[in-house]
């Protein structure tokens, strides 16, 4: 067993929320460690659509969408890296009138509540951004601030920044247990020990897990959600797309690829690090991609793929301090749309440690939302 | 939509690849009584080596040599045994749970099988030199390719490289009257020093040995220009290759030719058995990654068998015992016969295969192909061809992060193109050891995953109505 290694805040994690996190706590002059059971970006933070993604958000997310998506606008210059991010609007596609009405009470919902991000499109409007959407789809809803990334770049940007600043990322270190001695965390692997003052875990699909151990039980669950992406095709899509009602989800790259993805998922087993694909399921996005999008008949599959997530019942997050502990805070289930929060993540976790709150409202994605109440 | 049913069948032994290996396996499966299919991308079956045995597009198939007729045996054998042979069908997936899906006349189709055994064979070492992505560079392989399935030849080609295949084409060539521009031999000096070593007396030197021998003295006898011990090698040219540089005899060469056939040896095609996830191995010896097999070729799936040049370069005469003793494992396994009579049956293939492992050694070393040839050292050499990266790209991926195949092909895409890895994959193994001063064996290689190959949108899509489908997909959470 080698020496103790201390910090001020141990992060348990190295997708892009631990990135994030410890980028904004080390910006702060704050000593802090990340532990990483394989690589960093290794798992979902490396391997996701990319969908950098405001538009539809759940209302409980809206404040923290908006706001990192203000940050992905500048990214690249703040983390001194390439991201990758591209700002190409995305839209959703009503496919009939029922999905005309959805979206017209979504719009209601939005403007009560104050916010005009999301704007409807009558069919001739869809057409003239989308010229190759099929006859039958009626109109959308865009997102103007909306876009991709690439998610391996992004994730390694903000490991990189912060080590710049003095991070410690160690790679190949599964916590195995987390104790609490006296005012501090002490966390072993199977070579290692951490000790720290804080502790933040960021462990995506395995979040549920390092909860247990800290105190806190969640029902999570965790799922495989399967992509795939074709050969260069000629530019024919700016815009990210998506479907108001169907499992749709594409976006044409500036190479000319372009990635299927719908949320479609395959057989996960965690324990072994193993996706395996359902190709029924998968085929059906091809299908899809098709129906809406002619012009796809012509694209060849390259590759298909999965990653692991994790999922809270309400497809919602947790995200805020321990229910049960002190000093200890949480930030994984992103129920596959994590990847844009990363950058408001990582500074929300950063006010939490270094101040005690957070100017968002967490109530919603407390840890403990789903505990049986006392009878 | 179409209402036609999925064709759906299950066999007790599913062959992929009939070349040697696989027509062997299917004989021996089939005459104990198992249900057997064999699938094979190519119109007819043989292999690389006995491809178009029975339909060559020559006059003269004979001039391909005794080695290459020998096939008709074989191929006689496999067409009587009763395996089912789904010809010209492109197998895209490989699942561990005994599922195939392969493409039949742009339609997906769905087959089961209890056993499995991959026989795949082998593909052409990339030859990663300044040039060799240039437009007029092919490999020897391919210019047997054309010679055996269409019967086209080029004139006045370079032929550079090393080993059996690369002189036997270009007899071959000579025989049919085909002007061959220059012969330039990489097998460096140490080499032959190195086979001497492996110690095979003249006196056992197999007949094989003395059959190469004699391609060598046939290409110098015609009056081909034969450079030795060539290095430092340059395919010249901006947009198409024009000629030819290396230094050979402690002087510096330049030929001029618009053809340049570069071959360095064969590897295991690991698309499918990565994509499998089977266990694999770094072989020193053959500088090539292997599956983990035990001597009946069963992987680290019991149920998967992997023979012939998929598992290791054995050559069609290793080939075609491994393929039987793998069948009887798997007969075995099946219960069709007991292991008394695997045994027995075994036995005198067993022995076969222990005395060829000799020559197999003299092989691997005297072909044995240069590091410079396989690690390229210039920056701007290209590694992926696919998405044009070269070892420049791949130093800065490298000092990004990207320190194991996986996270360099994420941070370079080196790797990710139509190819899925295969004309780069060893390279950037052996490049990522120098790099992190490790044995390639820590390295590793890329993550595969399936289609094997390119699979249009529309069969995928056509799939979904086709299959069965347990769960329907209902709208997510998007992404
Ligand atoms: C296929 C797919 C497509 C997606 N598409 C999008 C999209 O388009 N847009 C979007 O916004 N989001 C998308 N998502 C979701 C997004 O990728 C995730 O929500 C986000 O990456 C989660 O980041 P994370 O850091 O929480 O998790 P991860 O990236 O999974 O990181 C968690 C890390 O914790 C490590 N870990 C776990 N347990 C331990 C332990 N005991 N000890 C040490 N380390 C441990 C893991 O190895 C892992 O690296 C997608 C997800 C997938 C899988």
């Amino acid at each position: 067993m080698s020496q103790l290694k201390t910090s001020d805040v141990l992060i348990i994690g190295g997708g892009i929320q631990g990135a994030s996190a410890a980028y904004h706590l080390a910006q702060r002059g704050v000593c802090v460690a990340v532990v990483e059971k394989d690589t960093v970006s290794r798992h979902a933070s490396g391997v996701n659509a990319g969908g950098v993604r405001l538009l539809g958000r759940h209302v409980a997310e809206v404040e923290l969408s908006l706001e990192s998506m203000r940050r992905w606008h500048q990214l690249d210059d703040e983390l001194d890296a390439d991201t990758g991010f591209r700002a190409r609007s995305l839209i959703n596609i009503a496919a009939d009138e029922k999905d005309l009405e959805t979206l017209a009470q979504r719009e209601v919902q939005m403007h009560q509540l104050g916010y005009f991000h999301e704007v409807r499109l009558d069919q001739p409007e869809l057409r003239e951004r989308l010229p190759f959407v099929a006859p039958h789809c009626v109109g959308g809803v865009v997102s103007e601030s909306d876009g991709y990334a690439i998610p391996f770049h992004a994730t390694q940007a903000f490991c990189h920044a912060a080590k710049r600043l003095g991070a410690q990322f160690y790679e190949g270190q599964q916590v195995e247990q987390i104790r609490r001695v006296g005012d501090s965390w002490l966390v072993t692997t199977a070579t290692e020990r951490f000790q720290a003052e804080h502790l933040i875990n960021c462990a995506g699909a395995w979040g549920d897990l390092v909860s247990v151990m800290m105190g806190d039980n969640v029902p999570m669950s965790y799922s495989a959600p399967m992509l795939m992406i074709t050969t260069r095709m000629p530019h024919f899509a700016t815009p990210v797309v998506g479907a108001v009602s169907r499992p749709l989800s594409f976006k044409q790259f500036e190479n000319g690829t372009v990635l299927i993805g719908g949320g479609a998922k395959g057989f996960a087993d965690r324990t072994a690090n193993r996706t395996r694909l359902d190709y029924k399921l998968i085929a059906n996005g091809a299908k899809n991609a098709i129906d809406f999008f002619p012009i796809m008949r012509t694209a060849s599959v390259n590759r298909m793929w999965s990653g692991l997530e994790g999922y809270m019942p309400d497809n919602l997050p947790v995200l805020g301090k321990s229910a049960r502990a002190e000093k200890a805070y949480h930030a994984f289930a992103f129920s596959a749309h994590g990847f844009q929060l990363g950058p408001v993540v990582g500074e929300v976790l950063a006010d939490l440690v270094t101040t005690g709150e957070t100017r968002f409202d967490l109530e919603p994605l407390r840890v403990n939302r789903y505990e049986r109440k006392v009878l | 939509m179409s209402t036609e049913p999925l064709k759906q069948d299950s066999y007790d032994i599913a062959i992929i690849g009939a070349g040697p290996a696989g027509m062997s396996a299917a004989v021996t499966a089939c005459a104990a009584g198992a249900s057997v299919v064999v699938l094979d991308d190519k119109p007819h079956a043989g292999g690389q080596i006995y491809r178009g045995v029975d339909h060559s597009p020559l006059e003269t198939p004979d001039t391909l040599g005794e080695d290459y007729i020998k096939g008709q045996a074989l191929t006689k054998a496999f067409a009587q045994s009763g395996a089912e042979h789904l010809r010209g069908v492109n197998v895209w997936h490989v699942g561990d749970n005994g599922e195939v899906l392969l493409s039949e006349q742009g339609k997906t189709r769905r087959l089961t099988a209890t056993q499995l055994i991959i026989a795949n064979g082998a593909m052409e070492r990339p030859f990663p030199i300044p040039g060799w992505h240039l437009p007029g560079v092919m490999s020897a392989g391919s210019a047997q390719v054309m010679l055996k399935s269409d019967g086209l030849v080029i004139d006045d080609a370079v032929f550079v490289g090393t080993g059996p295949l690369l002189y036997l084409i270009v007899a071959q060539y000579i025989r049919l009257g085909v002007p061959v521009k220059a012969v330039v031999d990489t097998t460096p000096k140490e080499n032959y020093l190195n086979a001497a070593k492996v110690g095979l007396g003249v006196a056992r030197m197999p007949k094989m040995l003395l059959k190469g021998l004699g391609l060598l003295r046939e290409i110098r006898r015609a009056g081909v220009p034969f450079y030795r011990c060539a290095e430092a090698l340059e395919v010249l040219g901006d947009e198409q290759a024009t000629g030819i540089r290396f230094s050979a005899g402690g002087q510096h060469h330049e030929i001029e030719a618009s053809r340049v056939f570069l071959h360095q040896g064969v590897i295991p095609n690991l698309n499918i058995t990565r994509a499998l996830g089977l266990e694999h191995h770094w072989c020193e010896q053959q500088l090539c990654w292997k599956p983990n097999l035990n001597v009946w070729g069963r992987s680290s799936l019991a149920h998967v068998a992997v023979v012939g040049d998929a598992s290791g370069i054995v050559g069609a005469d290793g080939a075609h015992i491994m393929g039987r003793i793998a069948a009887l494992m798997q007969l075995e396994s099946l219960g069709f016969i007991d292991k008394d009579q695997r045994n027995e049956q075994a036995r005198a293939g067993f022995a076969q295969l222990a005395s060829m492992q000799r020559f197999r050694a003299f092989i691997d070393a005297l072909y044995r192909p240069m590091d410079a040839h396989r690690i390229p050292q210039q920056d701007a050499t290209v590694v992926c061809r696919c998405e044009e990266r070269s070892v420049a790209d791949l130093k800065a991926g490298f000092a990004l992060g990207g320190k194991l195949p996986d996270q360099l092909k994420s941070q370079t895409r080196c790797g990710m193109g139509p190819c899925q890895g295969r004309m780069c994959g060893h390279t950037v193994s052996e490049l990522l050891g120098q790099w992190n001063e490790q044995p390639v064996s820590e390295i590793g290689y890329y993550r595969l995953r399936s289609p094997m190959r390119l699979l249009a949108l529309e069969e995928l899509g056509a799939f979904s109505e086709l299959a069965p489908s347990h769960a329907n997909a209902k709208p997510e959470v998007q992404s």
